[in-house]
């Protein structure tokens, strides 16, 4: 993606230094403008991941290994008190569809499948493989 | 330091290197960052060679960071870092932190190139001098962010483009340069290899965890396989981190203060060298008859080296 | 807590000694340096002033000048003051950092002591060093000798630490000639000096990482012709602020400071322009020429970048032939004060009869009685009313007379 206009300034109104603030907000974790969180990648994809919520064991190889930090996660308390990492989904404008996390996905059917970007989602997961 | 749990529990460390960034897609680098960044809940400064990293993380108007980070050029992220660390010493002497209820830890990040060779001196001189920071060589074995030219990490028989493989030519032939056991002897408390593999996420973690909380100078070589030089499919960067494991070709271990090394990894089956190299483009052509020797020569390589590293640990030294 | 070092109203320094302790009376956070001639002593006072107790700041003893200049950088964007010295060698290593830091906006403070540049290598005083950098973006300022390099380098953290500034900042001084010339030299008492420096205030400091901040990016096709204007624009901007700056260096010290030096011009037919120790032996120069009927004047840039081409166009207005002396070897045109002089007065549609001289390299021996001739020689070109004279002449070089036309 190009710089999007509203973020092209004139001499004057430049960083100063070039020099980026992370946050706009820090007490809240808000990312500023200059973040590449709020930029997006998406569009150099021709293939993207799928999430398949139903066969995921949270086993968090896709979190770990995604160079993009695309996997969502929710933090969730197990019957034993620990805390552990629930993946709730991917991050579509970060992901670059490397499939890395697909070739990660320890399960026997992965819960991570590559799909042609114009795929909806929804119509992947009827496509799932199924055991036999 | 920071407890290396399960994944489970890593996975809830809110992300400090996010993506956005416009690294290769698979690109290792980002994968070791990741780890690193998060193996610690203290405040961290980096700095960055120029390199892949570099230029990929910080393009104005973005930047990929959550911690404060400094790019200054190719040749001294360990100088830069060791001003900062410098800086913050002054300032907890003369009680002016910005923040008394935050520590702060720094890290420098390096390519081979900015590491190996044009950023050696500067790594050199900032462990010599005992400043407290982690210097982490992403190490992808060439100058990818330039287009792939050789660097002093180049191991033999690679094709890289100041090395190609061409009618009178197999490549890259120099050995791989031991950076790894010169940082050692330089005396640091802490030098580790590490690696992004499926198996050993943790051994990194924990790695960069034990670095960043050692006080002074701590090193860790982590070979970061590149998907656009070593020319491999995006999705196997895990695997061929994997290889390089299984067949010895990058062994993952540590040594403390100079002379106590301990082998981290002992692969139950050590594969042959051809499976690792036959999975990478770079080496394609070392299968042609004519340059069968020098997968010979690779294994004879790998082998003494393993050997060697197994007689250090034994001995205790 | 730094030991106050009890200073008596007249010191017998050299300019190594002036600028080490203006250092210490500025408090500096971190100072990264690498020893050179003929700028060591200044490193090597600092370094006893920090085992004496007098200095509380940290010292980092780099292993080259390029990383020298990289820890300073490293220190100033993590948010503290920082300065640093060198020459020569070591400011040609680090000349790739030097625009670094200045693009960063980091206001770091350095003092260089010129030396000339190898090959074929020569540790005594010429200004070549001084010339590398001018376009690095820092402010330089000329100091002639041993009080003006304690002095400028006090004013120098005021200048680049000013919120309208926020620059790095050179102070020059002749090597050897004014660094191991002991003179003697009235300086503040440390309370004072640190009142005129004043605190460190922080812009976007790395420490502070509550609020992280990136410094480094990259700017392609689309950001960098603006970020560089920007940065010339604060450049041109800074003349009032260093105008208000050795304002109130006069305040404190009672010695006042000008863009622009001069000295018996405001009726001159004959001006040299020149900068460094030679300044001061051209006023003894002037004085004689006097004497002989020959209406000659001085002028000197005390701020060199950005260079005040408004202030000098206007003092040499009506001087009919002028002589700028560079202490730099040329290297196939006309020297950098012959070309800055030019383009000043072609600026303001003034002309003068121009000529160059390259005198002093390597620490040659400049005295009276040459600039004495160079003043005749330009008086020549004055009486003539055209250049009569080679456009550039060389002073004290041994064998047949070289000059360019």
């Amino acid at each position: 993606m190009a710089t999007p206009k509203d973020m092209l300034t004139t001499w004057d109104k430049v960083q100063f230094g070039a020099v980026l603030p992370s946050f706009e907000d820090p007490e809240h974790k808000k990312r500023s403008k200059f973040h590449s969180y709020n930029y997006t990648v998406a569009d150099w994809r021709v293939e993207k991941p799928v999430f398949n919520r139903e066969l995921c064991i949270d086993c968090d190889y896709c979190w770990v290994f995604c160079p993009d930090s695309c996997f969502q996660v929710e933090e969730v308390v197990n019957k034993r008190g620990k805390k552990q990492a629930k993946i709730v989904g991917i991050n579509y404008n970060l992901c670059k569809g490397c499939g890395v996390c697909v070739e990660v996905c320890p399960t026997p059917i992965k819960s991570l499948l590559m799909f042609p970007e114009y795929v909806d989602n929804e119509e992947a997961l009827k496509q799932w493989p199924k055991k036999d | 330091m920071k407890k290396i749990g399960s994944l489970k529990e890593f996975a809830c460390t809110p992300d400090r290197f996010q993506g956005g960034h416009r690294l290769c897609p698979g690109c290792a680098h980002s994968m070791i960052v990741r780890e690193v960044v998060n193996a610690t809940d203290d405040d961290l400064v980096i700095s960055t060679a120029t390199g892949c990293l570099e230029v990929c993380s910080a393009i104005y108007p973005y930047t990929s960071w959550d911690v404060s980070w400094i790019h200054i050029g190719f040749e001294n992220a360990a100088a830069a870092i060791a001003g900062a660390e410098a800086m913050h010493k002054a300032l907890a002497r003369k009680d002016k932190l910005y923040n008394d209820d935050r520590r702060v830890k720094f890290v420098a990040f390096g390519g081979d190139g900015g590491t190996y060779d044009i950023g050696f001196q500067s790594l050199s001189g900032a462990v010599e001098r005992g400043h407290d920071f982690l210097y982490v060589c992403l190490d992808n074995e060439n100058y990818a962010n330039t287009g792939g030219q050789r660097s002093s990490a180049t191991p033999i028989g690679a094709h890289t483009s100041t090395t190609p493989r061409g009618r009178v030519s197999y490549g890259e032939k120099q050995r791989k340069k031991d950076l790894t056991m010169i940082m050692a002897a330089h005396g640091c408390p802490y030098v580790a290899t590490a690696i992004p593999g499926s198996k050993h996420w943790k051994d990194l973690a924990t790695k960069a965890a034990k670095a960043i909380s050692t006080v002074g100078p701590t090193f860790i070589n982590a070979l970061s396989p590149c998907t656009t030089e070593w020319k491999f499919k995006p999705e196997d960067t895990v695997e061929i981190a994997d290889l390089a494991v299984e067949t010895c070709a990058f062994p993952l271990y540590e040594i403390e203060d100079g002379h106590k090394l301990t082998i981290n990894y002992r692969p139950k089956q050590k594969l042959p060298i051809e499976e690792y190299l036959g999975a990478q483009g770079r080496f394609s052509h070392l299968f042609k008859p004519e340059n069968k020797w020098i997968i010979e020569e690779w294994q004879k390589q790998v082998d003494e080296y393993w050997d060697y590293l197994q007689r250090r640990e034994e001995a205790g030294v | 807590m730094a030991e106050r070092y009890e200073l008596k109203n007249k010191e017998v320094w050299d300019g190594n000694m002036a600028a080490a302790h203006a250092l210490r009376q500025a408090q500096v956070d971190v100072v990264a340096a690498y020893p050179i001639t003929p700028s060591t002593p200044i490193v090597q006072n600092y370094a006893q002033f920090l085992a004496d107790g007098y200095v509380d700041g940290e010292f980092v003893m780099v292993e080259s000048e390029h990383s020298a200049m990289s820890a300073c950088v490293g220190a100033a964007a993590a948010g503290g003051r920082v300065a640093t010295a060198t020459s020569s060698q070591g400011y040609a290593l680090m000349v790739e950092v030097l625009y670094q830091a200045s693009g960063m906006r980091l206001p770091i403070v350095m003092t260089v002591v010129n030396r000339a540049l190898a090959s074929p290598l020569n540790i005594h005083g010429d200004q070549s060093d001084l010339y590398l950098g001018r376009d690095a973006g820092w402010i330089h300022l000329i100091a002639n000798n041993p009080q003006e390099a304690y002095d400028l380098t006090l004013c120098a953290f005021r200048i680049g630490e000013d919120d309208r500034v926020r620059l790095p900042v050179t102070t020059n001084q002749d090597g050897f000639l004014v660094s191991h010339t002991a003179q003697v030299v009235e300086p503040l008492q440390d309370e004072d000096a640190y009142k005129f420096v004043g605190e460190y205030k922080a812009k976007n400091p790395m420490l502070d990482t509550k609020n992280p901040v990136t410094y480094g990016a990259q700017t392609e096709e689309e950001w960098h012709f603006e970020h560089k204007a920007n940065q010339h624009k604060a450049l041109m901007d800074s003349f009032p602020v260093i105008e208000e700056v050795f304002k109130e260096f006069e305040k404190v010290s009672g010695r006042k400071y000008n863009l622009v030096e001069t000295y018996k011009l405001d009726d001159a037919d004959v001006a040299l322009v020149l900068m460094g120790s030679a300044y001061e032996t051209a006023m003894l120069a002037v004085d004689k020429a006097r004497e002989e009927g020959i209406k000659v004047g001085l002028l000197m840039p005390r701020v060199f970048r950005p260079f005040p081409y408004n202030e000098v166009a206007e003092k040499l207005k009506g001087v009919k032939a002028v002589a700028a002396l560079d202490r730099s070897a040329p290297m196939g045109t006309t020297g950098a004060l012959y070309n800055e002089v030019a383009g000043a007065l072609a600026a303001k549609g003034e002309s003068a009869i121009l000529t160059n001289y390259i005198y002093g390299l390597g620490g040659r021996d400049t005295t009276v009685e040459h600039i004495l001739e160079v003043i005749k020689e330009t008086n020549e070109n004055a009486k003539a009313g055209k250049r009569v004279t080679p456009l550039q002449g060389f002073i004290n070089l041994r064998g047949p007379k070289l000059s360019f036309n």
